[in-house]
């Protein structure tokens, strides 16, 4: 039972995204700033720190799936966030293993995710021509404010997560080579 | 090692590969989304719709005690507004009645203001910004098609982009580029007519563009009210836009462009309707309602 933990927490953060901006003031979401809820990233990079081991890529895997799921209801153009979310938690999985998983840590890393995420998504954008390439207006009006606000509720949700995902990490029964890359 | 880093950098390829044609495969120009895709949007839209009502109560209860505190000020405007309505009410069900009257004896019964309205909910808007859509409850079984204008009560706030069987989804006016055009009137206070189409959405100024097509531009004043005209051949006519913030000369200054700021506050959609255009669309759906 436990093992379908974090897949469950996962769907219900995604399906709060979508209700996130309602939840903002009217100031915040009507104003020029654009800030973006990236809480399944984030719940993700806990994932990766915290429930992996060094030789499992469960977390990369669940990037997929919730990346192409978030793609399907929310943007209807496949590929972006599964991809980015994909390759940026595994690149976060490879940093975890240098760095300790305390709090720091951790801060530096939702930072560097975030902005690594949220960049890569936005290149792709600019890319195919959806959006203009205007990265000045960029940096100030979208990158910043979505990584505060992103930091933030990493904050929240690191003490109640942090040890409860070692805890699953531990009770998981050892043939989890199904999952492993 | 090599041989690790190797097979990591062959992964990151197919990823590369494996984006670039889902890329393709949405970005075409598809007229129904994927039956996957389809089943997907259903799971989740029902999902969506049980967590949504507990969270509207919550932020409901915080807009109402903001609204308590307007509510002297807004009465008090408001009774004085009540009293003008009335002779409006009186004047607008005169003339629809001589109006009816007058398409009876000319035989002419449909016109293209009539719609059918779905009522709906929004029950999730795309967290991702620059995608500016928002999920409503009301799918492809309660008659909702692609291309349907999305109104509420204040006014038009965009068009059906794709549907399953539960929820559809609805692209904003705000998220309206080069390819989603609406034909448009300006009506001006001394009963001209003014034609032109909305182009896109400028988020810099955060308007509309309407681009006149006449040269009657010299009438178009400020406040005017914008309304879809029914010449696109999918939208009704008669639904408010907006109204006209500034009117400016285009790059070339062949043409006049009005700036219009929508009607509707696209940052609080809740209840909307979808309109369903009771004279027939020039549409490929045509064909499909004709094989059954």
């Amino acid at each position: 039972m436990r093992r379908f933990y974090v897949p469950l927490i996962l769907f219900l953060l995604m399906i709060m995204e979508g209700v996130a901006l309602e939840l903002l003031p009217d100031k915040l979401v009507g104003g020029s700033m654009m800030i973006v809820p990236h809480w399944v990233f984030i719940f993700l990079l806990l994932v990766a720190v915290f429930y992996d081991r060094r030789d499992s890529y469960i977390s990369v895997w669940y990037a997929i799936i919730f990346g192409l799921l978030i793609d399907v209801v929310y943007t209807e153009i496949l590929g972006v966030y599964m991809f980015t979310y994909a390759v940026t938690i595994y690149i976060i999985h490879g940093l975890s293993r240098f760095l300790q998983s305390n709090i720091f840590a951790l801060v530096l890393f939702g930072i560097l995710g975030t902005a690594i995420a949220d960049g890569v998504i936005n290149i792709i954008y600019v890319v195919v021509g959806l959006i203009p390439a205007d990265w000045p207006w960029y940096f100030i009006y979208r990158l910043l404010p979505t990584i505060v606000a992103n930091l933030i509720f990493l904050l929240i949700m690191y003490p109640i997560f942090s040890k409860r995902l070692e805890r699953w990490s531990k009770e998981k029964s050892f043939n989890s080579d199904t999952f492993s890359l | 090692m090599p041989f690790f880093r190797k097979k990591r950098l062959f992964i990151l390829l197919i990823g590369m590969i494996i984006l670039v044609v889902l890329i393709g495969y949405s970005l075409r120009e598809r007229e129904q989304l994927s039956m996957p895709e389809k089943f997907i949007n259903d799971t989740v839209g029902w999902a969506q719709s049980v967590i949504h009502a507990p969270v509207k109560f919550v932020t409901n209860v915080f807009s109402n005690i903001d609204d308590l505190k307007k509510t002297y000020d807004e009465n008090k405007i408001l009774k004085e507004k009540l009293s003008n309505y009335k002779s409006l009410l009186y004047d607008s069900q005169e003339l629809k009645k001589e109006n009816e009257e007058l398409r009876k004896t000319l035989k002419k019964t449909e016109s293209i203001r009539d719609f059918t309205p779905i009522q709906a909910t929004v029950i999730s808007r795309s967290p991702e910004r620059w995608i500016e859509q928002v999920s409503i409850n009301k799918g492809s079984l309660d008659g909702v098609k692609a291309n349907m204008a999305v109104i509420t009560a204040d006014g038009m706030i965009g068009k059906i982009k794709s549907t399953s069987k539960s929820t559809a989804t609805v692209q904003l006016l705000t998220g309206f580029d080069q390819f989603n055009r609406i034909s448009a009137i300006a009506s001006g206070k001394n009963g001209k007519k003014i034609f032109g189409v909305i182009e896109e959405y400028d988020e810099k100024t955060k308007s509309l563009l309407f681009r006149i097509i006449e040269e009657s531009d010299k009438d178009l004043k400020k406040g005017e009210l914008v309304v879809s005209s029914g010449k696109g051949g999918v939208f009704p006519s008669g639904l408010v836009i907006g109204t006209v913030k500034d009117v400016i000369p285009d790059q070339y200054g062949l043409t006049q462009t009005a700036l219009i700021k929508p009607a509707a506050n696209m940052n609080e959609i809740d209840n909307v309707i979808v309109v369903d255009r009771n004279l027939e669309t020039d549409d490929t759906e045509q064909k499909q309602e004709d094989g059954k």
